[in-house]
């Protein structure tokens, strides 16, 4: 897993100095009179403002949010959500805000699937495998997120669709920390031995013959976590707009409910980091309904 | 048309006059919009905006016609606006990219992509898009298994499961372009202008099974998948003639991967080495590229 983050680092860092290269790379060979689309003025307008009458969505304002979410690339089971978020603007480009939401549906990946249909249990796997009929009992889930985080909004601008709606648009960038609420396979002990388990011991059941009961049994707990992402949002109304918004929360747990390192047991040295990212779509409810322009 | 085309002579002549005033011209504000928004719909007098777009394609290359002169004078508010920055019609677009896939658990994959469009509208192209998959090509000890991810192992340990997995050697598109969405973004004094766009399209996609579950007697050839594609893209324009482009691409395709039973009678029966019947496979991708216009000079043609 460490592999993996590692290459995702990568990737990510390969990404990024691709498109600083290029942003470089054209701004050094351009000319500066021709990179992108310069505003330069001589004249009346020399010094003026390049943009007048600035309608600021978001100053001292507040943003309420409900949204629809699901979360993507799951190994085992990807979520659905619904839920709502808050946020608050000190300036038109910087605000704080906390969101949170409630899984309504669990759905099961193929590979879920295809282990309850055709996975194989032995003694050597037992612990890993009780039943494979009751495989999606055992996989981890995340029941209820939520977070803080803090908004900055560096672009704006305005676009046309099917050159008939003309809306102003803003890209937000947050960062902050995330809280979820995780359930788990509960601890258990594969016994006689490792590698050759007949029956676990789990809290309350000593004696689980063929970990049937360990397979079912859940454990609860509050995860912490960075959280980042950005989104695209579009205002329609002074106080109506949406949002398209992609949030990457990573931290550990044991998505599969198997003893992931080999120690015979299950515990909290069996959770692996995991990339879990969402996509939600909101609507935007700004307030007060009113919005203030620069002069 | 003729009414929008008059009105589009005179906003043009006037952004002509006063170039350096049009150039500077970047509200946010509610009138401007509200001009905006009000004005198409009083001019619509046409079938949609597909139709309205060809036209106005051609009328901007070739400067739409000059209007009658008026008799009489006409008291009205003219706004200046600003010409497209970057026109798409009737340029070649070539576009060099890198592929990501999101979705594979199993492998992962990189692919190398070269897309060409040919604009025949100011908002729609059609182009082809090739990607090349296969670093190992014949090279010995080169195992595309090499790429899979730590799932795999621990999937055949703990639930004494084998995956199918099937390598991928290129794929070739013919595809659809269209720009329904454009817009401009403002980083301190540089306003980069951008659009966003559908494209779709069918091709063809190769992919080969790796042996897993009897590698020793089975081989696969490669075999030619029927495949189909749509996508969403946004691109930012640097110049006039270059872009910094990524899509999202769902690339889709019938596939055969290897039988996971192994008959012990007719083991050397490659008739038995498939599945029965085939599997939908969904490739979601990101690509991240640039585009190069060519030729790289616009020209409008100004009425005089």
């Amino acid at each position: 897993m460490m592999m993996r983050a590692r290459h995702t680092l990568l990737r990510i860092s390969f990404v990024a100095a691709l498109t600083f290269g290029l942003v470089t790379a054209e701004g050094l060979a351009g000319d500066n009179s021709v990179s992108a689309q310069s505003v330069q003025v001589s004249g009346p307008l020399k010094g003026a403002p390049s943009v007048r009458n600035l309608r600021l969505w978001r100053d001292m304002r507040l943003h309420v949010e409900p949204f629809f979410a699901f979360t993507i690339a799951d190994e085992y089971a990807r979520s659905l959500i619904v839920g709502g978020e808050v946020r608050f603007h000190f300036l038109d480009w910087l605000g704080i805000g906390g969101w949170g939401g409630y899984s309504v549906g669990q759905l099961d990946t193929n590979l879920t699937k295809e282990i309850q249909s055709s996975g194989v249990t032995t003694n050597a796997n037992r612990l890993d495998l009780p039943s494979r009929e009751n495989y999606p009992g055992q996989v981890g889930r995340v029941n209820w997120w939520s977070g803080v985080e803090v908004h900055f909004v560096p672009f704006r601008g305005k676009l046309a669709m099917f050159q008939k709606v003309f809306v102003d648009a803003d890209i937000d960038f947050f960062v902050g920390a995330a809280f979820v609420g995780v359930e788990e396979r509960a601890d258990a002990v594969g016994q006689p031995a490792p590698g050759n388990v007949t029956f676990c011991q789990f809290e309350g059941n000593a004696m689980d013959d063929g970990c049937l009961g360990s397979q079912g049994a859940r454990a609860s707990r509050v995860a912490i976590a960075p959280s980042f992402g950005a989104s695209f949002n579009a205002f329609f109304r002074e106080f109506v707009g949406i949002s398209l918004r992609w949030r990457g929360i990573p931290f550990k747990y044991n998505t599969s409910g198997t003893d992931n390192n080999r120690d015979g047991q299950i515990d909290s040295s069996d959770r692996l980091r995991q990339f879990n990212n969402m996509f939600s779509v909101g609507v935007i409810f700004a307030l007060p309904p009113k919005i203030k322009t620069t002069n | 048309m003729r009414v929008f085309g008059g009105i589009a002579l005179l906003l043009v002549a006037f952004g002509f006059a006063l170039p350096s005033v049009v150039e500077a011209q970047m509200e946010f504000s509610l009138d401007e919009v509200d001009e905006e928004e009000a004005e198409p719909a009083k001019q619509s007098e046409s079938q949609g905006d597909l139709i309205e777009e060809l036209a106005a394609g051609e009328e901007t290359a070739d400067g739409p016609e000059e209007p009658a002169p008026q008799r009489e004078e006409i008291a009205e508010e003219i706004y200046a606006v600003q010409q497209i920055y970057a026109l798409r019609l009737k340029r070649f677009e070539l576009a060099p990219s890198a592929a990501f896939t999101l979705n594979d658990p199993y492998l992962k994959r990189y692919g190398l992509g070269l897309a060409m469009n040919y604009w025949f509208t100011n908002v729609l192209a059609i182009g082809l898009n090739f990607i090349w998959y296969d670093w190992c090509g014949e090279r010995p000890g080169c195992n595309p298994l090499d790429r899979g991810t730590d799932i795999v192992p621990r999937i055949q340990n703990q639930f004494r499961l084998g995956v199918p997995i099937n390598d991928w050697q290129f794929g070739l598109w013919a595809n659809f372009t269209y720009v329904p969405f454009y817009g401009k973004f403002k980083v301190r004094k540089t306003i980069f202008q951008w659009d966003s766009y559908l494209i779709g399209g069918v091709g063809l996609m190769r992919t080969q099974p790796i042996p897993v579950f009897d590698p020793e007697v089975r081989s696969f050839d490669w075999n030619t998948n029927v495949a189909f594609n749509v996508g969403v893209g946004l691109r930012i324009f640097m110049t006039r003639y270059l872009t910094f482009f990524t899509e999202f691409r769902a690339y889709m395709w019938p596939d055969r991967f290897e039988n996971e039973r192994v008959d012990p009678g007719n083991r050397n029966d490659p008739s038995t080495w498939l599945q029965s019947g085939s599997t939908f496979v969904a490739n979601t991708s990101i690509q991240i590229g640039i585009t190069l216009f060519l030729p790289v000079k616009v020209e409008y043609r100004l009425p005089k």
